[in-house]
């Protein structure tokens, strides 16, 4: 890992958008997901609630085909750790929603800690709907250890 | 609830969620996760891992189910949480959260952790911003 | 005089609290601090200026760094232009004995922060390298340890005979306080707080929260 020179990595890689994918939001996974996770708010698990929707961390586990773009470096021993996510919400995500995710690198950054030596890779999914408009963004802190 | 309900420094109620086996896989086949490292011990210890452990997605998601039923009706506008040790599936982690915000927005901010109950370590941490109904 | 000597803001990569926060937090739940010091990763934060919140809350706000060495993390304190050109704040694998010897000559303080953290806490190291000279004050007390690391931080910081400070390293607003350092002195600057690290003049802290 301490050949790769982490602050060039970034200036090439940060910002750039590496994939593009469609989805439809599937109901029967938000009502499965809100129920094992111990949601009781009727929002996130009556189908029949007025304001039924996807529940806060949902979004999250929606993946692209490709989490690292296909040409990116590999950093130590290629085994990844999650380190956290951030989702911030603009509008709700309601089940059947048609929306567009596109995938890019937040971030990226080295450090240690208990683990020892790590660099972090943020992988940032924004969502949009039909209308163009900004729905949720997911920020994706993966870690590949020495 | 309403933003002249809160008080800065206001503890919501600690639960302690469901994270037993039959439940966690139940939830990583909703997230189309269902990997070894959260459904099998032996495999997770084969990975290097204490055991099975608690999906990190799955804790942050309980963090949010606390916050909707301390404050009915509210919206998370934004949810962070670092994990920073894995949590063994089967044991007993509780979830505290703790107002530590008032914005003129009539939002607030929330503290949260998950701490393992049988050795005390912080397994997740993080914050969230979060929209009053009232 | 009581100061947690280690907390992280939103500056931090895993910093999540406001500094603001950290003040409304300190006043709300009346915790024995006089103030505190924010000691950002690998970083020194020039640019933030507490100065309206020391005012307005009445508490004394600091600024200092957390760099990452060969031996573990380690609090700079008293970080100045030239400390700053002297090694890059910004690298994982700095060498202790480089930053030990940086910080004397630039006239600040460097401690060692979480020593007993197994495998990578400046104890961990020595166990495997043996002690490196300079070190003279570590962190015996750290908020985010888990049970065995302090016990032996303390334990090794006496075999050593290292002096010792405390701090919570919190990183959220509500881990504030749960350790910290009191000082024999009132300390008003940074340069206060250097001079009362060299001289032994305080003593490591920590309560239950």
């Amino acid at each position: 890992m301490a050949d790769v020179d982490i602050r060039a990595v970034r200036d090439e890689w940060v910002g750039r958008v590496f994939q593009e994918i469609e989805l439809v939001v599937d109901r029967d996974r938000m009502l499965e997901w809100a129920i094992t996770a111990g949601e009781t708010d009727p929002r996130f698990i009556d189908p029949d609630h007025p304001e039924f929707q996807a529940s806060t961390a949902f979004p999250t586990h929606i993946n692209a085909a490709r989490m690292l773009p296909d040409d990116f470096p590999l950093f130590g021993t290629g085994r990844g750790i999650d380190g956290g996510k951030s989702i911030e919400w603009h509008r709700p995500m309601h089940a059947g929603d048609r929306l567009t995710a596109t995938v890019q690198i937040g971030d990226i950054y080295d450090k240690t800690g208990r683990s020892g030596t790590m660099v972090f890779i943020v992988n940032r999914m924004t969502f949009t709907d039909e209308q163009r408009r900004l729905v949720a963004t997911v920020d994706w802190r993966m870690i590949r250890q020495g | 609830m309403r933003i002249e309900d809160v008080e800065l420094g206001d503890e919501l109620p600690e639960e302690r969620p469901d994270v037993s086996l039959e439940t966690v896989r139940r939830f990583v086949r909703a997230a189309q996760m269902d990997f070894p490292r959260f459904t099998d011990h032996d495999a997770a210890r084969a990975e290097g891992l204490p055991g099975a452990v608690i999906p990190g997605i799955m804790s942050q998601s309980q963090l949010a189910a606390m916050i909707h039923r301390w404050a009915p009706g509210s919206a998370i506008l934004r949810i962070d949480t670092i994990f920073r040790t894995p949590m063994v599936v089967g044991t007993t982690v509780v979830c505290r959260g703790a107002v530590t915000g008032i914005n003129d927005d009539d939002t607030i901010e929330i503290d949260l952790t998950i701490v393992s109950e049988e050795s005390g370590g912080t397994g997740v941490l993080g914050t969230a911003h979060v929209r009053l109904s009232g | 005089m009581i100061l947690d000597l280690h907390t992280h803001s939103v500056r931090s990569d895993d910093g999540r609290a406001k500094v603001d926060n950290y003040c409304q937090w300190i006043r709300r739940k009346e915790l024995p601090l006089d103030g505190l010091v924010l000691t950002e990763h690998r970083q020194f934060d020039a640019s933030s200026d507490y100065h309206a919140l020391e005012d307005k809350y009445g508490l004394l706000i600091l600024k200092a760094s957390e760099v990452e060495t060969d031996y573990g993390h380690v609090l700079v304190f008293g970080v100045n232009e030239d400390l700053l050109h002297a090694f890059d704040f910004g690298r994982i694998d700095n060498s202790l004995p480089d930053v030990l010897a940086a910080a004397k000559r630039c006239g600040g303080f460097a401690v060692p922060c979480h020593p007993g953290r197994k495998n990578v806490g400046l104890f961990a190291h020595y166990e495997r390298r043996g002690p490196v000279e300079g070190v003279e004050v570590v962190e015996v007390h750290n908020g985010g340890s888990i049970p065995g690391e302090d016990e032996r931080s303390v334990q090794e910081a006496r075999r050593y005979g290292y002096r010792g400070i405390g701090g919570s390293d919190s990183h959220i607003v509500s881990r504030i306080g749960s350790c910290a350092t009191e000082f024999e002195d009132d300390i008003a600057t940074m340069d206060d707080l250097v001079e009362a690290l060299r001289a032994g003049k305080c003593e490591a802290r920590t309560w239950p929260t």
